[in-house]
């Protein structure tokens, strides 16, 4: 939908805009930019680690990160939000592997699609767009691996705990993976 | 077999994908993080993955972090005052330091916030968490500056779009000017620093699709002011989006 094409773009333009003033160390853009992400960033970070003092120690990595690396954001490389967003995860996943190692997660089963119980409509037009090419190359992996990608990026879990779940070698785990990927580079492009 | 072969052109876009994905461990997360702090190519098949993958993030819903996120992110930059204030009302002080003579309307506007609670949801545009987003534009199309209006709280997010100033001392005031209506002063805003105004109670109604939001340069001298004396230096519609 056209408004809400504008709306993301003005979303995108403003988080740039206060990223470029947070790169220049200034204070109130900081502020800004925790005002307008923060909730984003934690509903991320909580996906990842269940413990929820755990995500708020991840959410403060990610803006004392977000701070110091601002002038490292390249608005031709990436958008403002998917920047934010994927500094969230990967901060909740270096938590998640500094903590000891969870419970027995259940067993993996993958004879079906897991679906994503928090997943909802796409809001914008370019994220709908970067959405649907995403789903069409997974689904030209076999079913197994579709879920196994989904699994291991929902759950941040490592390549041996995932051969745990699923009792398989780890050496299968791995290349049933690795084929994944190139395969889904493959579609994806460049 | 453990290993996939592949080209070696393709094992560092393979190692950008695992990471990623994150089903590497420690160790090795750390290892790669370091090269991509210091190897742009290897940077780039970190953003490309990071693009591909950022979609599902979306899909994630919000939780409002507890007040006690910030002031920890405050203390671990070593900020001593962040402690005590909340995000926007530390920036309002650190903002106005320099203009005392305005601290009273900061005040007027804080506890004004603190008393009225929004007399109804207004309801904007359908977007995240009653949030509506413009762009007030000077006359030759140029943007000014990008407001974020937040309807549920009542305040509204005015960041400047960096360019050179030739104010000759004015300030810039933001106005809502409601479909048929005079205009209504939000206040002062900054045209260097993003700035949050708090909505007066019962101006919040007046957030709505079809409000025009604009700039005038002021004297700063008795702000708001009942009607605008300077000429509108930007504008955008809230039904624009």
């Amino acid at each position: 939908m056209e408004g809400n094409s504008a709306f993301h773009d003005a979303v995108l333009r403003m988080l740039e805009s206060l990223l470029s003033q947070v790169a220049l160390g200034n204070r109130e853009a900081f502020e800004a930019l925790y005002r307008e992400t923060a909730a984003r960033l934690f509903g991320i970070c909580l996906r990842v680690l269940a413990e929820r003092s755990e995500a708020e120690d991840a959410l403060q990595d990610v803006f004392t990160t977000v701070w110091r690396k601002a002038s490292q954001f390249d608005a031709t490389r990436s958008g403002a939000t998917s920047w934010l967003a994927m500094i969230a995860r990967s901060k909740a996943i270096d938590r998640l592997r500094s903590l000891p190692a969870r419970k027995n997660r259940a067993d993996l089963e993958l004879a079906e699609d897991i679906e994503d119980p928090g997943a909802s409509p796409p809001q914008q037009a370019q994220a709908a767009t970067d959405r649907a090419q995403l789903e069409s190359c997974l689904e030209q992996l076999e079913p197994r691996r579709r879920a196994l990608i989904r699994a291991a990026f929902f759950e941040g879990s490592t390549y041996e705990e995932l051969a745990t779940r699923l009792q398989a070698p780890l050496g299968s785990v791995k290349s049933w993976i690795r084929r994944s990927l190139l395969q889904l580079r493959e579609c994806l492009g460049p | 077999m453990s290993a996939v072969d592949v080209p070696p052109e393709d094992t560092d876009d393979l190692l950008a994908a695992e990471l990623v994905l994150g089903v590497l461990d420690s160790t090795q997360r750390r290892d790669l993080q370091a090269r991509a702090d210091s190897d742009r190519a290897f940077a780039e098949r970190v953003s490309y993955w990071e693009g591909r993958f950022a979609p599902w993030l979306n899909d994630i819903q919000p939780v409002e972090p507890p007040a006690r996120v910030w002031s920890r992110i405050g203390q671990r930059l070593g900020w001593q005052d962040a402690d005590q204030a909340s995000a926007s009302l530390r920036g309002s002080l650190a903002f106005w330091r320099t203009a005392a003579a305005l601290s009273a309307l900061v005040a007027v506007v804080a506890i004004g916030a603190l008393f009225q609670r929004p007399a109804q949801q207004v309801p904007v545009v359908s977007q995240p968490a009653g949030q509506a987003v413009t762009t007030l534009r000077h006359d030759d199309g140029t943007a000014g500056w990008l407001v974020s209006v937040d309807s549920a709280r009542g305040s509204v997010l005015v960041v400047p779009v960096p360019a050179p100033a030739n104010s000759q001392g004015r300030v810039p005031e933001l106005w809502v000017i409601p479909a048929g209506q005079a205009p209504r002063s939000l206040g002062l805003v900054s045209g260097d620093r993003p700035w949050t105004v708090t909505v007066p109670a019962n101006l919040r109604a007046t957030l709505v699709s079809g409000s025009v939001l604009a700039v005038t340069l002021e004297v700063a001298a008795g702000a708001p002011h009942a009607a605008p004396a300077g000429p509108i230096v930007a504008k955008g519609s809230i039904q624009a989006l």
